[in-house]
């Protein structure tokens, strides 16, 4: 009887928050169709283990992507929010949900200001993919570190966040510790494993999969919920830091009835982001962390990577003109568990991209990328193992908002 | 409703105190380490407690701010003006002239209040009834940040591009002249200058910063595509 009352009166709430909302109802979107010019090997979505997002037989005239990121608010602090994406390419799901998430974000009564996510949604490492649909701003293709997150992690669990606000002490800035737990990502590492890092625009979405035959990330398998726990430092709306560890807890030993293993993922990543004056962005990103798979007992047997990536990136907007740079470093090791070539991985990558906004709702973007790696499981597909790739795009955009 | 501007404010209780005393002018400057007038700088000036006005209080009682109205604005995801000065009991409207919504809120002692999510004239102004620095955010936006100073002297405004404050019609006297600024980084303690204001002449008072500015970032121009 209680538990009925306490319903009624939540949903009495939540509608009467519900009414008295603003546009209760807002909806991004956005999609954008591609010149494709590439150079490389076969790409690791279509069957080989080229790192780039399209190869030399599938390029030419490209559909990129297409979301809808709508967002319903149910009262003055709890929205619903979800993103919906299509790539047009072979998923097993034609339009797929990329994240799916409540956000609970109190008025501060104090200094320190509550936010809490539940749901599926990206974790907060990205400085890159600051646009609606974690979509990267600064040109098409987000740099290896980041494709990588994009890729294999999605927090599907709860997120807490306490920021304490400056303003109030008279510093104009934030500092926020965040922290989460979290299931189904045991898979996590399973392609930096397979494949080493790659750079596209191709994040794995929820219920799909990546590469042929299809990767897919996000399964329970040992029962064990994951944790990251970060720290992000915004100094007068000009340098954001963000620090942040990872470890999905997995149990490496565990395994599903279909042979699908749990992989022990853990990682470090710490990023700046600094605009010193109204035109210039300058982003250094770096992620270090190790992946096994295989019970202990397996000994030299039990497979064990670790891994590292970095960026630098700089950007200069003036106008509706937007011109970037970046170079990314990357690489694995493999220290144990061999069963063919080692997954050891040493690359580095450069790109160069513009966008240009005709208006609002129009953008061009073209953007050259040159990845050159070295990956020794390339040679089991008659593949050299060093590869130098490259890649141009020029996307038209259309983006439009509803409601608000 | 810029009607409600601070300076208009300003003028009409000048007007009310100043045609019912002999009345003098006063210049406030305030200027950095290197000389330079600061600008947006809150100055207050409150009748100074004196023999002569604790034995006369109804001299003190002429002079205080009467309660009128303001506006505190919000465009392009920042507050407008950044630092609004308002007199005690002063009521301030916060209309949303953006294309956002917004969710204003403070937690400051002189005031806490919180406007749930609204676009244009949606909530009805606030009394502001107690002195002190209101501290303005939008819990959407965290890169909003605004400033309500309330005041209960009998005197205010904010420096010019300058640097420079003039008051005219300042009842004859003796004054506290207070400056505040969220980018003044002095100690409060450095930031009063006692003055007298005298009839047919122009008192004035120069106060040089001796700590540099807290930084002040020129707003970052924001992309349409940007979620954050």
């Amino acid at each position: 009887m209680k538990a009925r009352r306490w319903t009624v009166c939540a949903m009495a709430s939540l509608w009467a928050g519900f009414a008295a909302a603003e546009d209760p109802l807002t909806v991004v979107g956005a999609f954008d169709v591609r010149w494709v010019h590439s150079t490389g090997q076969l790409s690791y979505l279509d069957g080989g283990l080229g790192t780039l997002r399209f190869d030399p037989d599938h390029d030419n005239l490209r559909f990129g992507r297409a979301f809808l990121a709508p967002q319903l608010r149910l009262s003055d602090i709890v929205t619903l929010n979800a993103v919906v994406d299509a790539y047009g390419d072979h998923d097993r799901n034609l339009v797929d949900f990329s994240e799916f998430w409540a956000d609970i974000r109190p008025y501060p009564s104090n200094a320190i200001r509550w936010h809490a996510r539940v749901g599926a949604f990206h974790m907060p490492i990205s400085l890159e993919n600051r646009g609606a649909g974690w979509s990267d701003v600064y040109s098409i293709t987000p740099s290896a570190l980041n494709t990588w997150l994009g890729e294999e992690f999605r927090t599907i669990g709860a997120e807490l966040e306490a920021r304490w606000l400056g303003a109030g002490s008279g510093y104009l800035g934030d500092v926020a510790l965040v922290a989460a737990t979290y299931a189904w990502n045991d898979p996590a590492g399973v392609l930096l494993a397979d494949r080493g890092f790659a750079l596209t625009d191709r994040p794995s979405t929820l219920f799909g999969g990546l590469g042929r035959p299809p990767i897919t990330f996000y399964h329970e398998i040992d029962r064990k919920p994951g944790y990251y726990a970060g720290l992000t430092w915004r100094h007068h709306d000009r340098l954001e830091i963000r620090a942040l560890h990872y470890d999905n807890k997995a149990d490496p030993g565990a395994s599903t009835v279909a042979g699908g293993g749990a992989w022990r993922t853990r990682f470090s990543s710490f990023g700046a982001r600094l605009e010193p004056t109204a035109h210039w962005t300058l982003i250094a990103q770096f992620i270090d962390g190790d992946t096994v798979i295989g019970p202990d007992s397996a000994g030299p047997d039990q497979f064990v990577m670790t891994y590292h990536a970095a960026f630098g990136l700089a950007s200069f907007e003036w106008g509706r003109e937007r011109l970037t740079a970046r170079f990314d470093n990357f690489g694995t090791h493999q220290s144990s568990g061999f069963n063919g070539p080692p997954s050891n991985e040493a690359g580095h990558a450069w790109m160069a991209a513009w966008t240009h906004d005709f208006d609002y709702h129009w953008q061009l973007v073209a953007e050259w990328i040159r990845v050159s790696s070295g990956f020794p499981p390339r040679i089991l597909y008659a593949e050299p193992s060093a590869l130098s790739e490259s890649q141009t795009q020029i996307a038209v955009r259309y983006r439009f908002h509803l409601g608000e | 409703m810029r009607f409600f501007a601070n300076k208009i404010t300003l003028s009409c209780l000048i007007a009310l105190i100043g045609s019912t005393c002999a009345a003098g002018e006063l210049t406030t400057t305030v200027i950095d380490r290197l000389g330079h007038g600061v600008s947006d700088v809150v100055v207050t000036v409150a009748l100074a407690e004196t023999r002569a006005s604790r034995q006369n209080p109804a001299t003190a009682v002429s002079a205080r701010a009467v309660p009128t109205a303001a506006v505190m604005d919000q465009q392009d995801l920042a507050f407008s003006p950044a630092v609004l000065v308002v007199g005690v009991g002063t009521l301030v409207q916060f209309p949303n002239n953006d294309t956002v919504s917004h969710q204003v809120y403070s937690f400051s002692e002189a005031k806490k209040f919180q406007l749930p999510l609204y676009k244009g004239v949606r909530h009805p102004p606030m009394i502001f009834e107690r002195a002190g620095v209101v501290v303005l955010g939008c819990n959407i936006h965290d890169e909003m940040v605004g400033y309500i100073y309330v005041t209960d002297a009998a005197f205010f405004g904010k420096t010019d591009a300058g640097g420079v404050l003039r008051l005219q019609n300042l009842p004859v006297g003796d004054y506290r002249i207070t400056v505040w600024s969220p980018l003044i980084a002095d100690s409060s303690a450095t930031l009063t200058r006692d003055v007298h204001v005298d009839e047919h002449e122009t008192a004035g008072s120069r106060l040089q910063l001796t700590r540099e500015l807290r930084a002040h970032p020129e707003p970052r121009p924001r992309r349409a595509d940007w979620a954050y």
